[in-house]
């Protein structure tokens, strides 16, 4: 059954991107997601942790996630997903530019159903002033530079990840101890 | 008079925390893009076993985690016992999936509910059996055994 709900939830969706209140101007590519909306706005990079619940200590460490608070309203957005379609997230493409003023596009999802609301997809990054954007495609150069042994491996990087192999190899691809083969087969 | 001055200055720049809320939730701790975002389909199938796999890609990816509550409500997690590595980090990747109960503090910023974990005060593993319904999503999630 699952097969076929799964295309039926995606033709059923809205193809065309929705213009929302920061679209003007954003040259965002779309990701025919159902909520999505182009947002090109400025902002200062922020550290999550310590904007949201005041600790700071670490601000702007590596690891920590980053958010955008905007410049025209205050709001605070944020940034879930960077610009590869690789399960990556946008922390080591803002880490740069964690306490700068910036200009960001991308694509912001709003969706009330799953309480989605200032989730942010950053493609583009440029410094208030700087000419030239920074594509958002920095995870895996940096994953690679830490992994340069699994990074020389075939494949994606999800499944060279020493870290990712190791809980697969603990408790297999469903987390709940199937051998690779069963679940291989009980998923068909 | 001037110190005066300079502390209610200090207190006037600096950014209005929200104030955390003591709470104790139980909830499965999902990759949040794929939930929000639809990317992969409807909000049911990107949890649980079903998206076990893809929970583990996008938690170790940096894409941040969430606690899916029982009423529903997604809490962004922001640190958990003194972790503050919320991306990409060990502790989060570990509980990909699981079902916990956590005590910790709550706030609420502009549409969204993050959490600070002090304590995941039990782990009940992985309840959320849908890859019955679902099969693997992504379906190319578990690679062909025989290659």
């Amino acid at each position: 059954m699952w097969k076929y709900l799964i295309p039926l939830a995606f033709m059923a969706a809205p193809v065309a991107a929705q213009e929302g209140p920061f679209s003007e101007g954003s040259e965002a590519r779309s990701w025919n997601l159902a909520w999505e909306e182009p947002a090109r706005f400025e902002a200062t990079v922020v550290d999550m942790l310590c904007e949201v619940a005041g600790d700071c200590a670490n601000e702007c460490a590596t690891g920590r996630q980053l958010g955008l608070l905007r410049a025209a309203d205050g709001v605070l957005t944020y940034p879930n997903k960077n610009n590869q379609g690789i399960f990556t997230g946008a922390a080591v493409d803002l880490e740069p530019f964690c306490g700068m003023q910036v200009e960001v596009d991308g694509l912001m999802i709003e969706d009330e159903y799953v309480g989605a609301t200032n989730v942010y997809l950053v493609q583009m990054i440029r410094e208030i002033g700087s000419e030239d954007w920074v594509t958002a495609n920095g995870w895996t150069d940096a994953w690679a530079e830490q992994q340069p042994e699994a990074a020389a491996q075939d494949g994606r990087w999800y499944r060279n990840d020493p870290r990712v192999l190791a809980e697969i190899n603990a408790a297999g691809y469903l987390g709940t101890g199937e051998t690779w083969q069963e679940a291989w087969d009980i998923t068909r | 008079m001037r110190t005066a001055i300079a502390a209610a200055l200090i207190c006037a720049a600096a950014p209005a925390f929200a104030e955390g809320e003591e709470v104790q939730i139980r909830g499965e701790v999902i990759d949040t893009w794929c939930y929000f975002s639809g990317v992969m389909g409807g909000p049911d199938a990107v949890q649980g076993t079903a998206h076990h796999t893809c929970a583990i890609w996008c938690s170790a990816g940096g894409i941040p985690v969430g606690l899916l509550g029982e009423d529903g409500t997604v809490y962004m997690i922001l640190a958990i016992g003194g972790d503050d590595q919320s991306a990409s980090g060990q502790t989060q990747l570990e509980l990909a999936s699981h079902d916990i109960t956590v005590s910790g503090q709550h706030f609420a910023r502009d549409g969204l509910n993050y959490l600070v974990i002090d304590d995941v005060v039990e782990d009940h593993g992985i309840t959320n059996i849908n890859h019955t319904d679902f099969g693997v999503v992504p379906g190319f999630a578990i690679p062909n055994p025989e290659g």
